[in-house]
Order: structure tokens, then C-alpha cells, then sequence
């Protein structure tokens, strides 16, 4: 089928069969590797990409139901000019080792931060309990949100 | 330390393997050096290239799959070549005689060995090729060599004004030659070792630009899936394969030799095809056991043998008619998955008389044989480019994958890229054995008299000697290659390092103890396996520290203290173990409704001790806190080696708490992360690492963090509920 897409503020059309999982257009036929393939049952996380706005598994996600959608990778999750706040934080934390599943750990530390700017540390493992890391990284993970999130301008409360 | 040209050339030739001989042989030719006027670089060896525009490069010959060596071995570089470690770009070794992993003569990453093997070497290089750099200099200004300094990528002169780039100098550099001693920095001017840098990978493993095999991409790539027997050994008997053909996308549907491959020119319509496919299989080879099964062989086989003798030390059967007290006592723990977030993959492209691999593998010359053995080439004929791994864990030290990459292009004549689906790579991986484990001990007054550990199951080198033996004769035609592998077994021990996959950890058991017997009843069941995070020491050490536990509560002593007055001529051992009492508090009363258990382990060269305290809470065990104290010798990078334990210690939970694939008719259960569980984030207990300073030559840590604690967690549980565990996976149980 015929669908169009925007990624990373970009619209796409394709031509593509209407079952794919969403992560096998973004990886093969637009060429993002950046958005893995771990479990292909919605269980690991590594393939977390937003769209509308919201996390969800790619892997499970067939393409007709992004139709029309926004879809943002991790390719598109900093600016231009500036990597995300989140990507700046795992570098400087050094989160990753095998790092496979850092792009979607990353994704669904960024959907958290934008919709709760100061979470708790039980947000944030709340959040990122879907993301599952192999190596172990979760610790430097928390870390690493923690540190984004006391930096980022929290909004003014009421009465203050 | 010093090193002279000399020792440096042995180094050279040490680490290009068992074989002078094989150096002459045509085919075997290694990489070569020198300076290459037209493309202005120099490689003053075969890890270095430094360019005339300042460019650094370093050919990392241990993969970078978590562990760290991308980071690691760079900084031993940087130090002596006096650079940032940043200033380095390193690049994935190709499979060459050079690159070896001096301990097993293969092109291997495995063994927590990359550290410790690379330690002087590739300090070596940098060192010579600084060396050479400042000689260039010297002799442009007419000073003396040792007059002048190196700074940041410069030679700088005895005026401390006029300085050169190393760009400037590769050329002149490249003629120098080096007599006499190169000087390896003393420790006291060390920058880079043992600080707290960066991971050089963290950038483009943060922003979806590393490159893993699974990302390859080539021109008119074709997508395959492999659909293989249920049963390990059932070989494809008849599939339909016309139905599958006219599947949309379909390219061809193939028997190869590990099963019915379907090939499609997209990935999802190769998998849809495959759900069409049916196979037809012959089973008569097949295994056909039950899990349960597999540890009855294991009890007969240890009631019939008591195995080969691989310790003595006393008399153990005199302890024990002489001792009040005697224990006994079987531990059973199961086969287990490797899990790589990454599931197997790898990309070929056969081109009439070459084949080009790329694929994320821990032992690229293996690679080499698996890729010829499915192909008509030699593997001189195969390039193998390795990728950033997505996790390791000893799974892609077999070339299963390579393989069938190799096999598909071969009869398609197209570049193929294979994708394994997680269920496909639960149940066709090769695991942890599962092993048994049978334990005497004789205590008199208090007094640990006598030690006896029987351990039964299989070991590694039987089902690996196919493909290493190869590898290591590169030369030989291919129709030898299987009576080099039957060669190989019969030879371990002589012509190969002994295979101490079953033993390892039990043999070295580490406490004063007059009478000990260590055994090993080899029993192989026929289920296929190799080397998972820390190997042997994996399962010795649940048996032989949760054994210990179980004696010292015997002996109505403190479980610290009863191994403490053990190790009294073990410093390094007493060092880790009180370090991680203390940081544990161990002294202090445990927090309600929690337990404490202490072990501790020495593995791969490294001592690691952990104290877990865990507890029961709705129905499930609750790990909460893990103190862990490291002694593997010089630290490179601290902050890694806090990451390879903490790491170590989640793996080894994850085990401990959910680990087990079982078969049922020769047939795995498990198929993903639903019901073979990997720890997540809510279950991360707070894990605290303190590392010994030490100057002692440095010991690996990417295994080391695993085996102490599985046991330290059934300890923890016992001193909670009085209830021994001696089977995994530990159960929420009392």
C-alpha cells in the first residue's frame, strides 16, 4: 500500500505492504539504523521510537497504523546544531556498553522528561522498566535522567 | 619497565600465534608496515597508522562488545604515544595472523584476557612509535633524542619553543630504528591509565550511529531467515518449497546445511514466506531428552565414575573416617541462554572466487573456517569486516551465523544479510551446560578437615575444536579439517591448552584445607554449548561458596569469619573479602525482613567478594543491595571496571533469579524475553563496586563480576528463611 509518513519532520511516502512492523520501514526503507531490533514482541524496548508524540514498540507497530503519523527516531531526537540534553547525559555518564539498547532507553527517558519535567526516581523506573539492558547499564541509566531532569527549568509552582 | 627492540620483535611474533611455520606459508601473509608515499601513512606495526595530516589510527584487535576494549586498549596506546585518547580513531581488526589473542593463538575476544594480553604490547607499540617520532625530530634539529620531550601529537625541542607535529614527522620516523631499550612510562607519569575517561564509544552509541552487523547495507542485498530443526541434529527431510517461491518477495527457498532458508528481498517478507514453510524432518539423529532426563545421566554417571582425578591434596578419605561431622550435599543448575540484545546476524557476498563477511563475531579466523566450510573457498579467500557487537557473553564465539550468511550467498550469488528472531535465537543458541555438582566435607571440632568436589557434566573444548582447530592450521586443505578437530581433542593438553571449562574454580579452590579431592565425571548429554559469561567459574562458584556457607553454619560459625580464618595465606582473597564486609556493613544487624550472604571468588585472575541482602516481598525475592570489592590488579579505566562488575553482578542475578532453558523431547520451551526473563529496571538492586589500588600486572573484569554472586544471593535467602536452595533458579521460597 501507498502511505505517507513524516519522519523526524520529514514526510516520506512509500510503497510498502501494510503489515511491516514500523521498525523494518524506518531501518530498511528509510535507511535510520539507529532503532533496533531485539525482540520483535514488544517486550525489550530496544526499538522504542515516538509517534504522535507517544513511545511505542516498533517492532510490533505495523506501518498502516503510523500512517499519516509523526515518527521520531533517535536520529531526530536532537536538534540540527545540538544533541538532546538526554544523548549529551549518556555521554557524559558514560551509560553505555554493548549499547544496543540505548536508542530505545534513550527514547523512553525523552518521552518521560516531556511529559514530567522533575520525575522521581520511582518515575523514572517506572518508565524505563520496559527497556531491557543486557549489559547492565541501568544504574549509570538513572544516572543520567536524574541529571537532565535536576538541570532542566522546572515550572513554576503556584504560590511561589 | 623496559623493553628492547628485540623483546619487542618476540612480542610480535608471540602474539602471531602457535606458528613460525605458518608465517612462511604462503596465504599467511600478515599486515603490512612501513610508509606509503602515496597515500602519506605509516604503520610502524600492525596496530598503529599515523597519517601527514595528524591522523591517529588503531586497529583494536579484541571487539568492542560492551566490555570496554574499544576505550581501553586505545588509552594504552594514547599513554605512551602521548595523546589524548580521543585523538585516536580506532578501527575493527580484520581476521590476520597478527591479531591473535596470544593465549589461545586464535583471533579470539573471550576470557576477560584483552587487558591483560594487550598490557604490554600495545604499550610497547605506542611507546617505539613515540620513539621513532622523537628520533625523526632529533635528527632534523641536530639534538640529542633524550633532549627533547613529546607533548599532545608533537615532538618538542630541548628550547621548549620549536615543536613538530607527528604528521610532519611519519615520513622521517618511518626510516628510524630503534637500538637499545624503549622506555615505557613509569607510573608516576601516567594521564590517561588509571583515570576515570570517557568511553571513546558513548557518542555514537548514544545517538544511533555505531554500526552493529545487524545494520549492514549493500547493494542489492537480499534478506534471509533460517527455519532449523526443532531437535537439535533433525536434518530437513522434504519442505514445500513451490508454495513458498511464489510468497511476494520471495528469491529462492534453500536447503542448507543447518536448515531451510528462505530469502526474500525484504526482511518481513522473508519471515511472512517462512510462516508458509513447512519442513518435513528427519529426526533419527536428533536428541530426544528431556531436561529431567539429562540430570538422571548426570547422578548415574557420577555414581558409576568418580571421575578423573584433577586435584589431590592429603588424604580425604582418612579426614573423613577421622571426623565427627561429615556433609554432603548436590547442587543442580540448569542450561542458559546467552541473550544478546542483539540477535545473531551476519552479512555475506560471495563473488566468484572471494567472500566478504560482515558480522558481529567474537573470533574472526573462526569465522573464516565456519564461511569456508559452507562455501568452495579457502579461508584465505574470506574477508571478515567485524562490527560493534550488541552484546558478546561468549555466544558469538561460534560461527554458526557466519555460516549461514556464507552458505546463502554462495548458492544465491548475492550479498544476503541473516536475521535470527529472538525465538530463533533462545532456542538455537548454545549454552551454559547444565552441570551437577556433588560435594563432601569433613569438620572436626569446628575445623574444616576435608574438601571433596565431584564435578559432572561436559566440557567446551568437545564441541568447539571443530572450527579452532582449523584455524589455528590455516594451511591445511579442507577434507582435514575434521581429523584436525578429532586431533585437537586427542592432543588437549599437549599440542592445546588443557580444557578447564568444567573445572575451572573448583580446582583452585582457595582455602586452607589439608585433605582435598577435586574431581570432574565428564558426561556430555549432546546438547550443544560454550562459553557463557565467566564459563566453569559460573557454575563452581554456586556450588563450591554456597558449600562454604553450609559448612560454616554447620560449624556455628560467622559465614565472614569462617572464610576469613581460611584464607589466612591468601592476602588478595582476605583483602576483597573484607572490603566488601565492611562496605556492606556487615557487623551491623540486617535490616527486617532481609538477609545477607557473602561469597567470594577469584576468576579470570581477578578476586571479587559481594555481600547481597535480599528479601521475600509479594511472593518474589527482592534483591536490594550488593556490595562488591575488586582486586584485578592495575586498574585501566576505573570507571569501567565499576561498569563490568556492576554489570557482572545483574547477569549473574538475572541467572540466579530466572536463568533456565530446559527440553522437553529435544525441544527448547523457552523463545523470548517472556519466559526467559532478563532483570529490568524496578528489580536493580543499589550495587556499590570499591576497587584495591594495585601496581600488580592487570587481570580482566568483564566475567569476574558474575560468579560470586548467585551464590551470595542464595546465602542471603538461607540466612532469611534457614531453607537451602542447591538447584537454580533460586525460588521465592519460606
Amino acid at each position: 500500500m501507498a502511505l505517507s509518513l513524516t519522519v523526524n519532520g520529514e514526510q516520506r511516502s512509500l510503497e510498502v505492504e501494510g503489515d511491516t512492523p514500523l521498525l523494518w520501514v524506518i531501518r530498511d526503507e528509510l535507511g535510520l539504523k539507529g532503532t533496533k531490533f531485539g525482540c520483535g514482541a514488544g517486550l525489550c524496548g530496544a526499538c522504542t521510537v515516538h509517534l504522535d508524540g507517544q513511545p511505542v514498540r516498533s517492532c510490533s507497530t505495523p506501518v498502516e497504523l503510523a500512517a499519516g503519523g509523526e515518527v521520531t527516531t533517535i536520529e531526530g531526537l536532537g536538534d540540527r546544531e545540538r544533541l538532546h540534553a538526554l544523548q549529551e547525559a549518556w555521554i557524559e555518564h558514560g551509560v553505555p556498553q554493548c549499547g544496543y539498547c540505548q536508542s530505545g532507553q534513550i527514547m523512553s527517558a525523552a518521552h518521560l522528561l516531556a511529559t514530567n519535567a522533575s520525575p522521581s526516581r520511582e518515575d523514572i523506573v517506572a518508565a524505563m522498566t520496559g527497556n531491557l539492558c543486557r549489559c547492565g547499564t541501568y544504574s549509570r541509566i538513572v544516572a543520567a535522567v536524574e541529571s537532565v531532569a535536576n538541570a532542566m527549568p522546572s515550572e513554576p509552582k503556584e504560590g511561589a | 619497565m623496559s623493553m628492547n627492540r628485540r623483546d619487542f620483535l618476540k612480542v610480535s611474533a608471540g602474539t602471531s600465534g602457535s606458528l613460525m611455520l605458518s608465517l612462511s606459508l604462503p596465504g599467511c601473509s600478515g599486515v603490512q608496515t612501513g610508509f606509503q608515499p602515496d597515500t602519506g601513512e605509516w604503520k610502524p606495526d600492525a596496530w598503529l597508522e599515523l597519517t601527514r595530516d595528524d591522523e591517529i589510527f588503531f586497529t583494536l584487535a579484541r571487539v568492542e562488545m560492551g566490555q570496554g576494549t574499544y576505550t581501553g586498549l586505545t588509552t594504552l596506546i594514547a599513554e605512551e604515544l602521548e595523546v589524548a585518547p580521543e585523538a585516536i580513531t580506532p578501527k575493527f581488526a580484520p581476521a590476520a595472523p597478527e591479531y591473535r589473542n596470544p593465549l589461545y593463538k586464535l583471533q579470539l575476544t573471550g576470557g576477560s584476557t584483552s587487558v591483560a594480553t594487550s598490557w604490554e604490547p600495545l604499550r610497547v607499540a605506542g611507546a617505539s612509535a613515540r620513539q621513532m617520532l622523537v628520533m625523526a625530530a632529533a635528527r632534523v634539529w641536530r639534538v640529542e633524542a633524550a633532549d627533547c620531550s613529546v607533548h599532545d601529537g608533537h615532538v618538542v625541542h630541548p628550547n621548549g619553543i620549536d615543536s613538530m607535529r607527528f604528521g610532519e614527522l611519519v615520513e622521517l620516523a618511518s626510516n628510524e630504528v630503534i637500538r637499545g631499550d624503549v622506555r615505557l612510562k613509569p607510573r608516576s607519569e601516567w594521564k590517561y591509565i588509571g583515570m576515570r575517561g570517557g568511553r571513546l564509544d558513548a557518542e555514537a552509541k548514544s545517538t544511533g550511529t555505531a554500526e552493529y552487523g545487524i545494520d549492514i547495507e549493500l547493494p542489492g542485498m537480499l534478506y534471509a531467515v533460517v527455519t532449523r530443526a526443532p531437535r537439535f541434529g533433525g536434518r530437513a527431510r522434504s519442505f514445500n518449497a513451490e508454495e513458498v517461491r511464489v510468497m511476494p518477495g520471495v528469491v529462492d527457498v534453500i536447503e542448507i546445511e543447518r536448515g531451510v532458508a528462505v530469502v526474500a528481498d525484504k526482511y518481513w517478507r522473508a519471515r511472512k514466506a517462512q510462516a508458509k514453510l513447512s519442513v518435513e524432518w528427519d529426526f533419527s539423529e536428533a536428541l530426544a531428552l528431556s531436561t529431567t532426563e539429562v540430570f538422571e545421566t548426570y547422578r548415574k554417571a557420577a555414581d558409576e565414575d568418580p571421575g578423573e582425578s584433577e586435584r589431590s591434596e592429603g588424604d580425604f578419605d582418612e579426614a573423613v573416617k577421622s571426623a565427627p561431622t561429615v556433609l554432603e550435599a548436590e547442587y543442580a543448575q540448569p542450561y542458559l541462554a546467552h541473550a544478546t540484545l542483539e540477535p545473531m546476524n551476519a552479512t555475506a557476498w560471495y563473488r566468484e572466487d572471494s567472500l566478504e563477511i560482515w558480522a558481529p563475531t567474537q573470533a574472526p579466523d573462526l569465522g573464516q573456517i565456519a564461511a569456508a566450510r559452507a562455501t568452495d573457498l579457502s579461508p584465505d579467500d574470506v574477508t571478515i569486516n567485524t562490527t560493534f557487537l550488541g552484546g558478546g557473553f561468549g555466544r558469538r564465539l561460534t560461527q554458526d551465523f557466519i555460516e549461514e550468511a556464507a552458505a546463502v550467498s554462495y548458492r544465491t550469488g548475492k550479498p544476503v544479510k541473516v536475521i535470527w528472531s529472538r525465538e530463533e535465537d533462545t532456542r538455537h543458541d548454545l549454552y551454559r551446560p547444565a552441570m551437577l555438582h556433588r560435594m563432601r566435607a569433613s569438620l572436626s571440632g569446628g575445623e574444616l578437615t576435608g574438601w571433596h568436589h565431584q564435578v559432572v557434566g561436559p566440557q567446551i573444548l568437545d564441541w568447539y575444536v571443530r572450527n579452532a582447530a582449523p584455524a589455528q592450521y590455516p594451511w591445511a586443505p579442507k577434507f582435514m579439517y575434521d581429523s584436525l578437530g578429532s586431533m585437537g581433542l586427542m592432543l588437549e593438553g599437549v599440542a592445546t591448552p588443557k580444557d578447564m571449562s568444567a573445572i575451572e574454580g573448583a580446582v583452585d579452590y582457595p582455602y586452607a584445607v589439608s585433605n582435598i579431592e577435586i574431581r570432574h565425571t565428564h558426561t556430555d548429554p549432546g546438547v550443544p554449548i560454550t562459553w557463557w559469561r565467566s564459563v566453569g567459574f559460573s557454575h563452581n562458584g554456586f556450588a563450591v561458596e554456597t558449600f562454604m556457607d553450609e559448612l560454616a553454619h554447620e560449624a556455628g560459625e560467622d559465614p565472614y569469619q569462617f572464610r576469613r580464618r581460611l584464607l589466612a595465606s591468601e592476602p588478595r582473597h582476605l583483602e576483597v573479602l573484607d572490603r566488601a564486609a565492611r562496605l556492606a556493613d556487615w557487623d551491623q544487624p540486617v535490616p527486617k525482613g532481609r538477609g545477607r550472604g557473602i561469597a567470594l571468588f577469584r576468576s579470570f585472575g581477578t578476586f571479587v567478594a559481594q555481600v547481597v541482602e535480599a528479601g521475600i516481598e509479594d511472593g518474589a525475592i527482592r534483591v536490594h543491595r550488593v556490595s562488591a570489592a575488586v582486586d584485578c590488579g592495575q586498574v585501566v579505566n576505573p570507571r569501567i571496571v565499576e561498569d563490568q562488575i556492576e554489570g557482572g553482578i545483574l547477569f549473574g542475578l538475572t541467572a540466579a533469579l530466572y536463568g533456565e532453558i530446559t527440553l522437553q523431547d529435544g525441544e527448547v520451551q523457552q523463545s523470548n524475553f517472556h519466559d526467559y526473563r532478563l532483570m529490568r529496571h524496578f528489580e536493580r538492586p543499589d550495587v556499590t563496586v570499591d576497587i584495591v589500588d594495585s601496581e600488580a600486572a592487570p587481570t580482566g573484569v568483564g566475567e569476574p563480576g558474575v560468579p560470586p554472586v548467585i551464590p551470595a544471593l542464595g546465602n542471603a535467602l538461607f540466612a532469611l528463611t534457614g531453607e537451602r536452595q542447591r538447584s537454580l533458579p533460586l525460588k521465592a521460597r519460606g
